[in-house]
């Protein structure tokens, strides 16, 4: 069962890259819960919204995480735009995060 | 999952995934890993499970290296605001962390005369020096707590700065009592010796007064209204006696209520309760030393002693073994004097404890009667037994040593001054029956009316008194005189030659002459001194006229 308490969803505007967000989590461990944390400030302010973000807890639903080929958690893949990336951790370090974004020094 | 096997860009793209999941894992910053069957929380769990167990190892920590630990932020204003506070700060300060943090500053806490050397050491702890200050914690209550504070400051390269300041606390308040307590012991010592030196000096005067009062009064005749008049004297001057008395007696802290008594004797009263109080394992053998020597003591505090000492053999000897109490007079000599501190020469009564117990090292045998010094597990001892033991012979006027060896067992000897006087008392219950004599007697003096009245005395008692105020005098007059003298009746302390000197010079040429010494200081002292023997009377100044002429008598009546 894939949960999507997470999910935000925003007016798409033209023009603007949407962007396509997977974050797997372990329930509410401590690095889960930052990586949420820290992706739903992102997405609300360094993306203007412009985000769909769906939270998978691997307590709910592991297989996904093998679907995906996900080792360990907490893991965002960026699906959109192209290409596909993995990081892997808490993402407390929002300089590689904005970096894998494509946000580095501002908002695209 | 894709069923055709995956290509090789997907397979390294993969391995680039599994490596930064293992670096994630290795960095601590995931929370879970994804196995075949299952989302395994491992690592986080791993990591959860340490903290709570290195939370528990500091939290014991703490609690065994001090009483309380804190850390306070700094804040840019160098403000410092509590992070947090863990261990018994509540039962120290009788106020919870939140009163702190209400109250703004915790030198809120702090004894108003501490709080100057409080700001200080807060300068310098900012400053990022270490610091460990001892200062007073007042209680909401009024109750004050010593506390010793080591405080450690956390440097920032960064903001070039101190951020943070650890400290662990200590309450120190029964430590710093025990050495208020000494302190007031040395101060008690010291006024005791001044009171001791005024009491001697005020004696003479008092045994002037007292016995020239009785003289005067058997003179007057029966019904003389004066009489009355010379009663009040006397009064006043019994009065001024028991003044100094009880001002020797503060010196030596009070509650001191010495008695003459046998430690044989104290011994045959405790042996049952000893025997119970060693428990089957420990045989108790008891040597009574023959004729043993009378001591004063407080016997309630002597018994004390015999206590402690035998509870800490006892101890010593879990396994069983023997514990011998072993009682003697001794002879200390000059050569055991000079090697033992604080010892005088002179006749001592011993009582020696020995067990073949675990024995002690060397730096446990130098420690063995300090307050709290204790090798004995907690609830087992106070570490304040043997310090009891300590202070109540020395109280004793007396001395008290430690012999052990690893392995073979340990050795306790007390030594006590052995005093003259009979275990009754008769002494004083003695009715003052006239004593009279015909012998001759030399009497010597420095003090001119103390001379002079005891000369008095001694003739309307029928003796015939040679006078002398120096010792080269008294020689003079022994050689000129054609006589027997019988009794040589001297003071002890005196300018040229002390009285025991005197004593052996005069036995040269008359060596039937007996000798009875006369003094200010206590028979105690004296004895301590090797100026008095056991069996041998001696006169104790204040003295009034019945005692005077009762101990002459006695002394003259002596064997030997």
């Amino acid at each position: 069962m894939k949960r999507r308490g997470g999910a935000r969803r925003a007016p798409r505007r033209r023009g603007e890259t949407p962007y396509r967000l997977r974050l797997f989590v372990a329930g509410n461990e401590p690095h889960s819960a930052q990586a949420r944390a820290t992706l739903e400030r992102l997405c609300q302010h360094a993306l203007r919204g412009r985000c769909h973000i769906e939270v998978v807890d691997v307590f709910q639903d592991y297989r996904a995480a093998l679907e995906y080929h996900v080792v360990a958690v907490p893991t965002l893949i960026v699906e959109e735009p192209p290409p596909v990336r993995y990081i892997v951790g808490s993402l407390s370090d929002e300089a590689t995060v904005r970096a894998a974004l494509g946000i580095e020094g501002g908002t695209p | 999952m894709s069923p055709r096997p995956p290509s090789r860009r997907e397979l390294e793209e993969r391995l680039r995934r599994a490596e930064a999941a293992l670096g994630a894992i290795r960095a601590g910053r995931a929370d879970a890993v994804i196995g075949p069957e299952s989302a395994l929380v491992i690592r986080a769990k791993a990591a959860e499970q340490a903290l709570r167990e290195s939370e528990e190892r500091y939290r014991l920590i703490s609690q065994m290296i001090s009483d309380y630990v804190y850390a306070f932020q700094v804040e840019r204003d160098q403000t410092l605001v509590p992070e947090w506070i863990a261990g018994g700060f509540e039962r120290i300060t009788a106020s919870t962390p939140e009163d702190l943090q209400q109250r703004g500053s915790w030198t809120s806490l702090v004894h108003p005369d501490d709080r100057p050397a409080a700001l200080e050491r807060t300068r310098r702890l900012l400053a990022g020096q270490d610091d460990v200050s001892e200062f007073r914690i007042v209680r909401p209550d009024g109750g004050v707590r010593w506390v010793r504070d080591h405080g450690h400051p956390v440097w920032d390269d960064a903001q070039r700065r101190v951020v943070r300041i650890y400290g662990a606390v200590q309450d120190i308040t029964e430590r710093r009592s025990v050495e208020e307590q000494l302190l007031q012991a040395q101060k008690m010592e010291s006024i005791g010796r001044l009171a001791g030196g005024v009491a001697h000096d005020f004696n003479n005067l008092l045994t002037v007064i007292l016995s020239t009062t009785d003289l005067v009064r058997e003179t007057l005749p029966a019904n003389d209204p004066r009489a009355h008049d010379l009663q009040e004297i006397r009064k006043a001057a019994e009065s001024a006696a028991a003044l100094t008395r009880k001002l020797l007696a503060f010196s030596r802290r009070q509650v001191f209520q010495p008695r003459v008594l046998n430690l044989n004797l104290l011994l045959e009263d405790l042996e049952t309760m000893l025997k119970r109080l060693i428990g089957e394992d420990i045989r108790l053998v008891i040597t009574r030393g023959e004729q043993l020597g009378n001591v004063r003591a407080d016997p309630a505090q002597l018994e004390q002693v015999i206590l402690n000492l035998v509870v800490n053999s006892r101890d010593a000897m879990p396994k069983g073994g023997t514990l011998t109490i072993e009682t003697a007079n001794v002879l200390l000599d000059e050569t055991y004097a000079a090697r033992h501190v604080g010892v005088t020469p002179g006749h001592y009564v011993l009582l020696a404890v020995t067990d073949t117990g675990i024995g002690m090292d060397e730096a446990t045998r130098r420690r063995v009667f300090e307050p709290f010094f204790t090798t004995k597990g907690p609830g087992r001892g106070t570490g304040l037994g043997l310090s009891t033991v300590y202070g109540i012979v020395k109280q004793s006027g007396g001395s008290v040593w430690v012999y052990s060896e690893l392995g073979v067992g340990t050795t306790f000897k007390v030594y006590l001054p052995l005093v003259t006087e009979a275990l009754s008392e008769a002494r004083k219950a003695a009715a003052p029956a006239p004593a009279r004599g015909t012998e001759t007697i030399l009497l010597v003096e420095d003090e001119p009316s103390l001379r002079r009245l005891v000369k008095r005395t001694l003739e309307a008692s029928g003796y015939q008194v040679l006078a002398a105020d120096t010792p080269r005098y008294a020689l003079q007059l022994a050689q000129q005189h054609a006589g027997p003298i019988h009794l040589l009746l001297t003071d002890i302390v005196m300018p040229e030659m002390r009285g025991p000197e005197l004593a052996a010079a005069l036995a040269q040429s008359r060596p039937e002459t007996k000798t009875l010494y006369m003094s200010g200081y206590t028979e105690n002292a004296a004895v301590q001194q090797g100026l008095s023997a056991p069996g041998k009377p001696f006169l104790n100044k204040p003295f009034d006229i019945s005692t005077l002429t009762q101990t002459v008598r006695e002394a003259l009546d002596a064997a030997g």
